[in-house]
């Protein structure tokens, strides 16, 4: 016979012990504050490393894609670069050498590490959806007159875009969740701050868990916004 | 207007055009027939230099446009041409794919581009799709914009790439009344195509190209009637 009174007794010990977890670290010494400023840089950092990526990504898919040999060679030693080695050593390679007189705040040196490293992602992104637009796209262009760049510009990479959008969207979810060892170069990101107060509280539960359904939701409504965005590009397809 | 000299051009190994010489007179309907791969397409794209000739030089208007030096795009403001695969920007709308090149190129003001591509429209008989994107127009009507588009500009000469290959054969008609239409009006004209009974109605010259050469050359009754050419009798004899 299940003795419903100890199972109540249980269930309440459990929500006291829930308010209790929450209070310690989330309402205690403003500790609320921490995880609002960590989830402030993380999206700064995402945000700021995605539009110097997409940058950056068309000009190293240009690169790729142009006859010169020195630039093709120049591009594809430097998306081999970043492939080749994990994005926390360049995160600290970058922190501790490259800019190791800069005395500014860590948040930039993330952004241009992750801007950096999602370039060489999106440059192949990129290229994949240049060389997917129809070479007749081109040639209408140019034979009304306009210059290679602006047939490049008006007419190509727009459609590259709506063809690379669901991919760029990937991008962003990567870059977004891999911030996340930003502390590794002592920046407060949203996972750093689940971890200080862990570390404060000693008790791992509460702050990893919301700290993980924080991404979560997070990336959901990105995946939303974005669908949103790619339904309104796809219009001029609709028939 | 154009003057060909031995215009030579090869893809890798391919010897495609082997020697073209050809003078389009201003005002002059040029027709240029030939089977698959008899180069007449690539002699088409060299003339504005969409394919870069190897060797030969292409006089428009006295100017070498095939030298250094020359910018060609200011050279392809002053030929139209119209593609097989109509070529519309489909992330523009109609107007907008009229207007684009114009307004770009400050040749017009928005204002003024819009007004024009209106009355081009209005002459295709297509001003109700001003505001429509190419993927809700049929084949007929996506050529007619593209010839638009490319009327836009004002151009001395118009080339035609196959401009009825690609059509369902119930949209032939329409494109091929609105070439009629500008042949009328004394528009200079180079035309790739199948289409014989074109050929023959609008002509003032059709070439006949066979492995890189015009084999023959000859008014449309010529041609079409008294064909003195071995290659050019069997191409006629086959399409019959």
């Amino acid at each position: 016979m299940l003795d419903f009174n100890l199972v109540w007794a249980e269930m309440l010990a459990w929500f006291e012990s829930v308010g209790d977890q929450f209070y310690k670290n989330f309402i205690y010494q403003d500790r609320w504050r921490l995880y609002m400023e960590g989830l402030g840089n993380t999206l700064l950092i995402a945000a700021g490393a995605a539009v110097l990526g997409i940058i950056l990504g068309i000009i190293i898919a240009l690169m790729r894609l142009s006859k010169s040999r020195l630039l093709n060679g120049i591009a594809s030693f430097y998306v081999n670069l970043i492939r080749g080695t994990p994005i926390v050593l360049q995160l600290l390679i970058m922190y501790f050498i490259v800019m190791m007189s800069y005395r500014g705040p860590a948040a930039v040196v993330a952004i241009l590490t992750f801007g950096l490293n999602s370039g060489a992602y999106v440059s192949e992104m990129v290229r994949g959806g240049i060389l997917a637009v129809d070479k007749g796209q081109t040639e209408a262009g140019r034979s009304l007159g306009l210059s290679a760049g602006a047939t490049m510009r008006l007419i190509v990479l727009p459609q590259m875009f709506k063809i690379t959008l669901p991919s760029l969207l990937n991008e962003f979810i990567m870059l977004l969740k891999e911030t996340a060892v930003v502390g590794y170069i002592g920046l407060r990101d949203l996972t750093k701050a689940g971890d200080q107060v862990r570390g404060i509280t000693y008790s791992p539960y509460m702050p990893l868990l919301v700290v993980a359904a924080i991404y979560l939701l997070i990336v959901t409504l990105l995946t939303y916004i974005f669908g949103r965005i790619e339904r309104k590009v796809r219009e001029s397809d609709l028939r | 207007m154009i003057f060909v000299e031995e215009l030579h051009k090869k893809f890798g190994d391919n010897h495609v055009l082997r020697g073209v010489n050809q003078h389009i007179k201003k005002g002059e309907k040029v027709v240029v027939i030939g089977p698959s791969g008899s180069g007449k397409s690539t002699f088409l794209r060299c003339l504005n230099l969409l394919e870069t000739p190897d060797s030969g030089k292409i006089i428009f208007e006295g100017k070498d446009i095939t030298e250094k030096g020359v910018d060609i795009n200011l050279i392809r403001r002053r030929m139209g041409m119209v593609f097989q695969q109509f070529n519309l920007f489909p992330h523009k709308s109609v107007i907008e794919n009229i207007t684009l090149a114009p307004v770009h190129l400050k040749m017009m003001t928005k204002e003024q581009a819009e007004k024009r591509a209106m009355e081009l429209l209005d002459r295709v008989g297509l001003t109700e799709k001003a505001n429509a994107y190419p993927a809700s127009l049929s084949g007929g009507q996506k050529q007619r914009i593209a010839i638009v588009r490319a009327l836009a500009m004002n151009p001395d000469v118009m080339l035609f790439d196959e401009p009825t290959s690609a059509l369902d054969p119930e949209m032939v008609g329409e494109v091929l009344d609105v070439m009629k239409d500008l042949a009328r009006e004394g528009m200079t004209m180079v035309v790739v195509t199948h289409e014989m009974g074109f050929a023959r109605e609008v002509g003032d010259r059709v070439l006949f190209m066979d492995e890189g050469l015009v084999v023959e050359e000859g008014t449309p009754e010529q041609i079409f009637g008294n064909p003195q050419n071995r290659r050019t009798q069997d191409f006629l004899s086959k399409l019959l």
